[in-house]
């Protein structure tokens, strides 16, 4: 038996476990995903590279939400970790699936124990339902993208194949962009209402691993089928506007979690916009590069993403405002750290992954025509938004622990995990050489950056770009290790003075939703922001939530009007519609 | 008193004193209005402006309550350094002197406000001379004033060059009202006869020379898009009880130069500049555009005019009177009752009032960099309003 099925196992054994032993539970996860690792590492599992970088990402991803949940779980009553333990296995088997059978299994083992455990722990059960909503979506369109799949084989073998129509990846690729947050010409907001109303560990779990095996499922079918221009920039296209779009709610989101929830669609964004490039390109060098971008930057986002979710639980609240931080050294560090990397700065994996994904399109330019537009368009976007993105990541950094008053109820433990997650992304950054193709990896001997220390992003047989990052690392120690030696004489000199305002005593601090105004009021046209009469509340309008909703809403309408009016009680009525219902499906079936 | 009636709301609405409701053509009973402290909404700051702070030239505490970038309510506390004034039973004379220091850099309407309200409690003939007199003082006390206003607007933009050339004109005019009256803010002109006023020569030339220099640098400043941004949209308000050049900038023709019996302005032919941009912007023009008619006015009576002085010596009268005049700020009020040459009561309506309150109105829904310009615009002076009279 394949050791990797080792980890589905002592992970099935988690979910009764979870019911009496919390503990035990989650140590039984940590247990499972780090066989998992091992495993892939070693080589046993299921997958090759580059699909095998998915279990080893997920597989951090859970070992340091899991050790997180051992405390913060704590109040969440006894469904909770078992639930989650669930979730985890649906996604392990997603990642062992050689069959599209099996894939959907995994779909909906993880999706239902998720919906549950948001339901379970709100009064109101309106996100599950948000959540449950669109999960079943995405599974329509992966079941449909799963038909056209075997058939084109002309046999019933459901496992996974090479094909040579792009219309199975089209169909797989809306479901999981459906579970990634992300849906055709706009962001949805479901992701950010379910997400943000999970308990942390559980919304760590979603928007890392979770939206990660969309990425997984658009991957899996995406190297089984041809280049296709129309459909790489169609992904391209709803990848960059998603990146911005997500961005910039964000960047104005009040609710921590929500605003977690909206950065995961960002980054899905970006990767989703990697994967359209990937798509639209015929074979080359600059292809082969789009396959390290994208699990670099699945990596990247994955890891982080479980840092800032469980850097959120430890505030123990959901909105910016109501955060008494706990001043912890090492809890600091670690936001600081995944910020960071969240921020698309070096020397962490998310600064290695920005930088790949930047390149990727600028490169993209070489390949001249429409492909080279779209890439230095995609590219420009991708900038803009990641520059946002930092100033969410500021924002985050800023109002959850420097405006803070010392009063969380974080334990001391959770502290250490974030610092660990911080840690990681450095490590991560520093041993990405390992990580990345070596047909990108050099060295530049002349200037003592010594072989296998470079990371190079080409489209041709020449480099385009290059980074170091242990050299990087070095140059970052030293330079701060330098400016603090010479500059840190602050003994015996340091005076601190009250502060002065304006000569009276006045105690005010800036607000979280203060800092993100100036967008608000500069992108009102997109925003839609509004001064409520009266008090003159300022909000802004999600306009693709907003116009989802009134389409909802008006269908319903609809759909009653024609109950009532039409075919009110009349046997007549109802004859002619299961007449008509009966041949559109026959047509349906007949066509496809 | 002659002119003033105590009837219900006759007239355009001025302001209010301590016991009484001003119009134009009336005055009435108080009301109470009653300020309500901005509601505190979730999100939101209060950013603490002064009162000791370097972007103000008087000691003033302004709350800026903003959901960030935009101000959604503005309260301005113009008390934080009350003065308490004590007029009531001090002579004519004595309480002259004060008076003209309630607002030392105003002093001039402050005396014309108060000489009228004599003359009209006393019920005393109308002195042309006088009247020349205090129109002459208003006037180049008018072109003082719109010109610091002009100054401090050209300051927050950065505008070094013509904010520096203003402030020299601004001092030329001060050295010409020292040349014509002895002090440069007029103190004393009243109180220590004269055998007349002496007009020395040259002055024309020099208000002339003035008024030429500062017409360029207007017209530097309109076609200035820096400038003009800066000002236009910001700062809008149209209320019908807006006063001074706040009133004539939002399309209203309110003027005590023309609606109050006080002092006549119809011998020089005056009429009100009016723009409707509602805006600081309209302000600035109505501003620069003023200190055009104030040189005429001017020049007409240092040329052909017989300016003479009050004398506030040996007064014994009993009597109530009222006068109101037009401030550089817009109508200062005064009421004035007279026991036997004493100051029996007195209460001053003061146009800063008003323009406080319409200073906050207009602030709500602008961003903070327009904060400056907005206020500078409308002129206010705390030391009229920021103070007490008893």
């Amino acid at each position: 038996m394949n050791p990797v099925y080792f980890s589905l196992l002592i992970t099935a054994v988690a979910m009764p476990v979870g019911i009496w032993w919390r503990k035990a539970s989650y140590a039984l996860v940590i247990a499972g995903s780090l066989e998992m690792a091992v495993f892939t590492l070693l080589g046993s599992g299921n997958l090759a590279y580059p699909l095998a970088y998915f279990s080893l990402i997920a597989s951090i991803a859970w070992i340091l939400i899991s050790i997180f949940s051992m405390t913060y779980s704590a109040g969440y009553g006894k469904w909770l970790t078992p639930l989650f333990a669930m979730t985890v296995f649906g996604m392990m088997v997603i990642l062992e699936s050689s069959d599209y059978v099996t894939f959907i299994i995994g779909w909906e083992i993880m999706s239902i124990p998720a919906y549950a455990s948001i339901g379970l722990n709100k009064e109101h059960w309106n996100a599950a339902y948000v959540f449950m909503v669109f999960s079943e979506i995405s599974t329509v369109f992966l079941v449909i993208g799963a038909i056209f799949a075997v058939q084109e084989t002309g046999t019933m073998d459901f496992r996974f194949q090479s094909l040579t129509s792009d219309l199975p990846l089209l169909l797989i690729a809306i479901g999981c962009m459906t579970k990634m947050g992300i849906t055709p010409f706009m962001i949805s907001e479901w992701l950010p209402i379910a997400h943000g109303n999970a308990p942390a560990n559980d919304s760590a779990l979603f928007s890392a691993t979770m939206t990660l095996m969309g990425v997984f499922g658009i991957a899996r079918i995406m190297l089984l089928s041809p280049s296709s221009i129309y459909l790489g920039f169609f992904m391209l296209a709803v990848g960059v506007l998603t990146v911005f779009f997500a961005a910039l709610f964000a960047y104005v989101s009040e609710n921590m979690k929500m605003l977690g929830g909206f950065s995961t669609i960002e980054n899905n964004g970006s990767i989703l916009a990697a994967i359209g490039l990937y798509v639209a390109l015929g074979e080359g060098v600059l292809k082969t590069y789009l396959l390290a971008v994208i699990m670099i930057f699945a990596l990247a986002h994955s890891v982080a993403k479980t840092g800032l979710f469980i850097g959120i639980g430890t505030t123990r609240k959901e909105n910016f405002s109501e955060v008494d931080s706990s001043k912890n050294s090492f809890l600091t560090l670690g936001w600081f750290l995944v910020t960071m990397s969240l921020s698309g700065l070096l020397p962490t994996i998310g600064g290695l992954g920005t930088w790949m994904l930047l390149e990727s399109f600028f490169m993209g330019a070489y390949q001249y025509g429409l492909i080279g537009i779209a890439s230095v368009v995609a590219g420009s976007m991708i900038a803009l938004a990641e520059g946002l993105a930092s100033a969410s990541m500021m924002k985050v950094l800023s109002f959850s622990q420097v405006h803070g008053h010392p009063k969380g109820s974080m334990k001391n433990s959770e502290g250490y995990v974030l610092l660990s997650t911080g840690v990681i992304l450095i490590l991560l950054f520093v041993l990405a050489n390992f990580l990345i193709q070596p047909q990108f990896i050099s060295g530049l001997p002349s200037v003592l950056v010594y072989n296998g220390f470079t990371i190079q992003s080409k489209f041709s047989a020449a480099d385009f770009g290059l980074i170091s990052p242990l050299y990087v690392l070095v140059i970052i120690i030293f330079f701060a290790l330098a400016a603090y030696l010479v500059f840190d004489r602050r003994k015996g000199k340091l005076r601190i003075v009250p502060r002065w305002n304006g000569g009276v005593d006045f105690d005010q601090y800036y607000t979280s939703f203060a800092y993100a105004s100036n967008i608000r009021l500069m992108l009102k046209g997109i925003l839609r922001t509004r001064i409520r009469d009266g008090n003159r509340q300022m909000s802004v309008v999600d306009v693709f939530w907003f116009a989802m909703q009134s389409f909802a809403s008006g269908y319903r309408r609809f759909a009653r009007q024609f109950a009532y009016r039409v075919m009110n009680s009349s046997i007549t009525w109802y004859m002619i519609y299961m007449i008509v219902a009966f041949m559109l499906v026959l047509i349906l079936a007949f066509v496809i | 008193m002659q002119y003033y009636k105590t009837a219900r709301g006759n007239g355009r609405y001025i302001g209010q004193t301590r016991s009484y409701t001003i119009y134009s053509d009336s005055i009435d009973s108080p009301v109470k209005v009653e300020k309500k402290p901005a509601d505190i909404i979730p999100g939101e700051l209060v950013f603490n402006y002064g009162p000791s702070t370097g972007g103000m030239i008087e000691s003033v505490r302004i709350a800026l309550s903003t959901p960030g970038e935009m101000i959604r309510s503005v309260a301005v506390d113009p008390t934080y350094k009350l003065r308490t004034i004590k007029l009531s039973g001090l002579s004519l004379k004595d309480a002259f002197i004060l008076v003209e220091r309630i607002n030392g850099y105003h002093s001039s309407s402050y005396q014309a406000a108060f000489l009228k309200a004599v003359e009209d409690a006393l019920l005393t003939e109308q002195n042309t001379g006088l009247d020349e007199e205090l129109i002459l003082q208003m006037e180049l006390e008018r072109i003082r004033s719109h010109l610091n206003v002009l100054e401090r607007l050209c300051e927050p933009a950065g505008f070094g060059v013509p904010y520096h050339q203003i402030a020299q004109m601004r001092e030329e005019v001060t050295r010409v009202i020292s040349s014509i009256f002895g002090h440069r803010y007029f103190f004393g002109v009243h109180n220590t006869p004269k055998p007349s006023v002496r007009i020395p020569s040259g002055i024309v030339t020099r208000t002339k020379d003035i008024e030429t220099r500062f017409a360029l640098l207007f017209e530097s400043l309109q076609d200035s898009k820096i400038f003009v941004n800066r000002l236009q949209g910001n700062g809008k308000i149209e209320k019908v009880w807006l006063v001074g050049p706040a009133a004539r900038a939002a399309g209203y023709k309110y003027d005590a130069r023309i609606d109050s019996p006080s002092l006549d302005y119809g011998r020089y032919g005056f009429e009100p500049y009016i723009e409707d941009g509602k805006d600081a912007f309209a302000r600035f023009l109505v501003r620069g555009n003023e200190i055009f008619s104030s040189f005429a006015i001017v020049n007409q009576i240092i040329s052909n005019g017989r300016p003479d002085q009050a004398n506030l010596m040996n007064i014994h009268g009993t009597g109530i009177g009222a006068a109101r005049v037009e401030s550089p700020q817009g109508d200062l009020f005064c009421y004035l009752s007279i026991n036997n040459g004493s100051v029996e009561r007195i209460e001053f309506c003061s146009p800063s009032v008003s323009n406080i309150i319409a200073f906050e109105q207009s602030m709500q829904g602008n961003i903070f960099t327009d904060f400056h310009f907005n206020w500078e615009s409308f002129g206010i002076w705390i030391s009229e309003a920021g103070v007490e009279i008893e």
